[in-house]
């Protein structure tokens, strides 16, 4: 076998290194404004899904989502005022928290009074496929629809995350079932939530 | 020749050297996300057996396990890039798959027991021949699942809906990973009998 000097190694290295990492950045700045629109794109359809406007195409998410909507940011934070599907006005929150594995993140759509949730999207980046990742489905985020951020004594509770039987005196309008499976995927979601701030 | 189609069938990546399963069963539950992954991976395969091949008397053997990981790498990062621009919600069903392709065994597999000792186009050959011989078990098992997990192919209905008001339900135990595990293990029985019998 032939044999390699160690300063044959170190240029050989260092060399290859350098080389790939001219090649990716290249890459990753020529595709960026593609990657970039699919993120907004994607975006206005979770936006507009969380007004209930169901699954809108690709091409038409961003001129529906600029139609109804105007940004109006809330305490410094990404807001929006948006249009719903049944007519009436909402605001639309960006909320962001940690779940098991890694950020999670998503916009919840309250009533024009701040005091209803119309509407919630969530996405995550790397929980677990089958329990932390169902946060995303249809069948948890429809839960959210109608519940109360202020307590029937008129106090902020925000919209709790919390597994039935262990309740803690919150009532069902402002609980959503949490994922069995997911137990600390629920508990980022339950401590996102309660971050959301309406205050004026 | 039949050397080079070996990969296909008896020398199939993960039916003969169970190499791979872990990401077979991960993203097979739909046609979509395992043509994509399949060809993700014959891409990663193929281009970096070349680049190892090409390369293969400069590599000191001493970091050349390093070396095979920093193309590997590359490549894996560039084809992500490339998901994400292009397909960017098939990138996101297969979340992490796609950065651990640079583990998959069949990839290093391949470099350290081909790349290094054969000359490129063979080596070429080589790794698209087993990036295929991978994607076949898993469009084959993706088939099977999403058929009858979901009823549809390529996300279109191909069981008619009369068959749902007859009272035809989708198998939901073939959605989750175990009978993704107990398909391949099938695929593997079938491979291994017929072989036998050839071989007699």
């Amino acid at each position: 076998m032939k044999t390699f000097s160690n300063r044959y190694i170190f240029i050989y290295i260092t060399v290859m290194v350098t080389i790939i990492a001219l090649l990716l950045t290249l890459v990753s700045l020529g595709l960026k404004p593609m990657r970039e629109n699919n993120q907004q794109i994607e975006k206005a359809q979770q936006i507009l899904k969380a007004a209930g406007y169901g699954k809108i195409d690709k091409k038409e998410a961003i001129a529906l989502f600029n139609e109804v909507s105007e940004r109006d940011d809330l305490n410094g934070e990404e807001a929006y005022n948006i249009q719903c599907a049944d007519g009436t006005q909402g605001h639309v929150l960006y909320v962001k928290g940690k779940g098991l594995w890694g950020p999670i993140w998503g916009y919840v759509v309250l009533s024009d009074d701040f005091t209803t949730v119309k509407g919630v999207v969530f996405a995550h980046k790397s929980e677990t496929p089958g329990l932390g990742d169902r946060i995303t489905e249809d069948a948890f985020q429809q839960a959210f629809i109608g519940k109360k951020l202020y307590d029937k004594n008129g106090n902020y509770v925000s919209v709790r995350v919390l597994p039935a039987g262990r309740e803690g005196g919150i009532s069902d309008d402002n609980r959503v079932d949490a994922i069995s499976g997911a137990t600390l995927t629920s508990k980022g979601v339950d401590e996102m939530l309660q971050q959301l701030t309406v205050d004026n | 020749m039949k050397s080079y189609l070996g990969p296909l069938n008896r020398d199939n990546p993960i039916l003969t050297q169970t190499l791979g399963v872990c990401s077979a069963l991960a993203v097979t539950a739909q046609l979509k996300p395992a043509v994509v992954m399949a060809l993700s991976v014959t891409v990663v395969c193929a281009i970096s057996n070349l680049i190892i091949s090409l390369i293969r008397n400069t590599i000191p053997p001493r970091v050349r396990i390093i070396v095979q990981l920093l193309v590997v790498s590359t490549l894996v990062i560039m084809v992500d890039q490339v998901l994400q621009a292009t397909f960017y919600d098939v990138s996101k069903m297969l979340s992490v798959f796609v950065g651990l392709i640079i583990t998959n065994c069949i990839i290093m597999g391949r470099l350290e027991g081909f790349a290094l000792s054969h000359t490129p186009g063979a080596s070429l050959v080589d790794g698209l021949m087993n990036g295929l011989g991978y994607g076949l078990v898993l469009v084959v098992v993706a088939i099977f699942r999403e058929l009858l997990g979901s009823g549809t192919l390529w996300n279109h209905q191909l069981i008619p809906s009369s068959f749902y008001e007859a009272g035809y339900l989708n198998n939901g135990l073939m959605i989750l990973p175990p009978m993704a595990l107990i398909l391949v293990g099938g695929l593997v029985w079938i491979q291994q009998g017929t072989r036998k019998s050839s071989e007699k």
